[in-house]
């Protein structure tokens, strides 16, 4: 049973670094960036055609039947390549949601489509994050509500104000939403499962976008030479980059282990420490990298900027790590409040 | 003795569950842990209690429950080691001595020593009869530690050994050490990790003086150790004349890897913090919340990276790679959680402990847990020294995780 999904994993993982290196490069995500628009057809198209975005889709809504547990090395390699698409909201939230309430035929129809490639996500968790990623580019737009009502409105009859992100490359927007959506049910289960997955994949990225900094920067220094030696074998750089390492290990033991707990009763707990953790460690990671840069990191036209704002876009998503680390305290002071005192 | 004498303990069924072995180590702690809290190690009475617990740890078969069963251990899974733990830490039971023996000189022998050094060592440390110390740093030798002087000199089936090690935890305690010695000077020459020599000494030769040594906090945590012309048994030597230097480096991963399930340990303190924010009414401040949900955060962290490791081992995974990381990690945790504490006390951080009287007002049991938090605190503190200091993990995982170019060595 593990031993399978462990196989799955590898398999998912190596399919989507191939895909990606071929087609999510820096020149790619260059030409994004100058065309000042994240979402393309084309890039989404191949990720749909391998199966990435029908991988939850059961089998007989064209799927792969696969659940959240199969993806933290998929949604890891989304932050590390920068991918500029709705990869976490559409394929992930977007599909667990639709996903249960696939009996109703309107349902099952924007399945096939989100399926098939030809439908974007977009997914608003107002308790988590005021802002909904990719809603402009979306052609349907999920609720979350905090009481577990799920509705749903195809964005064209949505209020959609773009902002200015910090990471282009990331989208965001306000929604205004009309009156009349179409509910699809109230399942506060549902509800808390799609915040955790929200919170976890985001996670997940968030620490493949750290990886991709600490990279970037080990192999950096290894080659840019000042005083007749690598500044790599400084020190004091090797210092920073190594607190910046140990931040991006664990992030991605707390993230990708609470992706792969989300059956578990404490799934919405792991997921919020993990979450916290990665941003403070994708923090670090942001103002090392630039730091070891130097004036290359930080200009336009060199790359190192693609994951400095992605980590600041994520790690401010689904929750910031302020909101995260207080939530949890309160959640401890109420368990421990009630079987009064743990001084032994 | 054979080795064959040495299993009293029946291991593990292994097809019972993890739920089911839970429930047996919930029941005998329930039934046999110390109700009340034993005093410090550090004080002669205090180390006598813990010995003794050790001791009905043992008789319990729970000293080690993850040792092969032959060796006296339980040879559970880590599945079921980590919840040993969980449950040991739950109940708050005491802190163990004899790490020197459990968690750096057993897994050694296992991996290098003779059958016989087993048989011989292993079930008296099991036991708790006998403890075991840890002689690596020297004076001039710290985080240099290849730079060691202490001499071994072959005599016949003997070695004659010369030096001085210091900061040996535990060693006014101990009865034996396990120390580096440097059997090849000519060796060092060339390559100063060469000539080296794992040599276990019974502390009870003639020659040999123990110097217990007052810690920062005041307590005699720690010894130095004088070797005069120490006759020790060529018997004695792990891994080979010479061959010291991989003993060592080994002991040290040990040492500076995931001890498996001591995450709950760090749990308790967590939850130890979240009284002390309730007890100072700061249930509604946005710092206090922020800060005890750090650490709680940083101990989630923890357990996630203790399982991931977890699985890694039982795939076949080699743990080397992992161990700086995981000790700069835990150690820099544990200060921050402790360190949190003191400032979550504010101005009474700055009194450690006291009675009744002294402190109006304060209950004894948060008077005792003021004084032990204090004891931890400066632990941790420790724990970014020693097993090689924070800043030679990161030396390590900077060049050897991640393979950045070497510092310039003086030629
Ligand atoms: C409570 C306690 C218990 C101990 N128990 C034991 C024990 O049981 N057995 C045992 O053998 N030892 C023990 N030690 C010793 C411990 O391992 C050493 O203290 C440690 O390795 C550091 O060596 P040092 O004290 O000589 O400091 P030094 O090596 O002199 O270091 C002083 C400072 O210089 C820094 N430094 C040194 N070299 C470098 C470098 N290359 N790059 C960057 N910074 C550097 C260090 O990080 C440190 O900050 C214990 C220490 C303590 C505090």
């Amino acid at each position: 049973m593990t031993e399978t999904l462990d196989l799955d994993r590898r398999q998912l993982d190596e399919v989507t670094k191939v895909l990606l290196d071929r087609h999510c490069g820096l020149e790619y995500l260059r030409e994004r960036m100058d065309a000042g628009e994240a979402h393309q057809p084309a890039l989404w198209n191949r990720l749909a055609e391998t199966g990435l975005v029908s991988a939850l889709v059961a089998d007989e809504a064209g799927g792969a039947g696969l659940t959240p547990r199969h993806l933290p090395g998929v949604l890891h390699a989304t932050g590390y390549h920068g991918v500029p698409e709705p990869f976490l909201e559409t394929a992930v939230l977007g599909v667990t949601i639709l996903g249960a309430y696939a009996e109703d035929p309107w349902v099952a129809d924007q399945l096939r489509a989100l399926a098939e490639g030809s439908l974007l996500v977009a997914v608003r968790l107002a308790v988590l994050d005021p802002h909904v990623a990719f809603a402009a580019q979306s052609d349907l737009l999920l609720d979350v509500a905090d009481d577990g009502t799920v509705t749903a409105y195809p964005t064209a009859e949505v209020a959609v104000t773009s902002l200015e992100a910090v990471d282009p490359l990331r989208p965001v927007a306000r929604v205004a939403l009309p009156g009349s959506g179409r509910v699809l049910g109230v399942d506060p289960a549902l509800a808390r499962r799609v915040r955790t997955l929200a919170v976890a994949g985001s996670a997940c990225q968030l620490a493949g976008a750290a990886r991709r900094l600490l990279d970037l920067t080990v192999e950096y220094v290894s080659v840019r030479h000042q005083f007749g030696r690598p500044i790599g074998s400084f020190q004091a750089v090797k210092h920073k980059i190594a607190d910046v390492a140990v931040g991006v290990d664990m992030a991605e033991a707390a993230a990708m282990g609470a992706l792969d707990a989300v059956d578990e009763p404490d799934a919405a707990a792991r997921a919020a420490a993990a979450k916290a953790y990665a941003g403070d460690a994708a923090a670090r990671a942001n103002v090392e990298a630039l730091q070891l840069h130097g004036g290359i990191g930080f200009t336009w036209e060199y790359h190192l900027h693609f994951w400095l704002k992605r980590v600041m876009a994520l790690s401010v998503a689904y929750g910031t790590t302020a909101a995260h680390r207080r939530g949890l305290a309160a959640d401890l002071l109420n368990r421990t409040g009630r079987r009064e005192p743990g001084h032994e | 003795m054979s080795v064959n004498i040495m299993t009293e303990h029946n291991g593990i069924d292994q097809s019972s569950t993890v739920d089911v072995f839970r429930s047996e180590v919930r029941e005998w702690l329930a039934a046999n842990a110390p109700r009340e809290s034993l005093l410090p190690w550090t004080s002669r009475e205090g180390f006598d209690q813990h010995r003794a617990w050790e001791q009905t740890l043992f008789e319990g078969g729970y000293a080690a429950v993850d040792w092969p069963i032959e060796y006296g251990g339980r040879g559970a899974d880590l599945r079921l080691t980590m919840a040993f733990a969980e449950e040991y830490y739950r109940v708050r039971a005491p802190e163990r001595v004899n790490m020197g023996g459990l968690y750096l000189l057993g897994p050694v022998l296992m991996q290098y020593g003779t059958e016989e050094q087993r048989a011989r060592w292993i079930p008296d440390l099991l036991a708790c009869n006998t403890i075991w110390c840890q002689g690596f740093s020297e004076p001039g030798s710290g985080s240099d530690l290849a730079s060691l002087s202490t001499r071994a000199v072959r005599d016949g089936d003997h070695f004659v050994v010369n030096g001085q090690k210091t900061w040996t935890s535990m060693g006014g305690f101990a009865d034996w050490i396990f120390a580096l010695v440097r059997t090849d000077p000519e060796a060092a020459k060339h390559r100063k990790h060469s000539g080296i020599t794992f040599l276990c000494i019974d502390l009870r030769t003639p020659g040999v003086e123990v110097r217990p040594l007052a810690m920062v906090d005041g307590t005699k945590g720690f010894a130095e150790v004088f070797f005069t012309d120490v006759r020790v048994p060529v018997e004695n030597v792990v891994g080979g004349v010479d061959q010291g230097w991989k003993v060592a480096m080994s002991t040290l991963g040990f040492e500076r890897g995931a001890v498996f399930g001591d995450h709950a340990k760090f749990s308790n303190d967590v939850a130890a913090l979240a009284g002390l924010v309730r007890r100072r009414g700061l249930e509604q401040d946005t710092l206090a919340l922020d800060e005890l949900g750090r650490v709680l955060v940083e101990t989630e962290v923890y357990r996630a990276n203790v399982y991931r490791l977890a699985a890694l081992a039982e795939a076949g995974g080699n743990l080397d790679q992992t161990a700086s990381i995981n000790k700069l990690f835990w150690t820099e945790m544990q200060h921050d959680i402790f360190a949190t504490g003191l400032r979550l006390m504010a101005e009474e951080g700055g009194v450690v402990g006291g009675d009744r009287e002294v402190l109006p007002g304060v209950d004894p049991v948060t008077a005792h847990a003021w004084k032990d938090w204090h004891h931890r605190y400066w632990y941790a503190r420790a724990a970014m020294i020693f097993g090689g200091t924070s800043e030679i993990q990161r030396n390590i995982i900077s060049e050897r995780v991640l393979g950045l170019p070497m510092e310039p060595r003086p030629t």
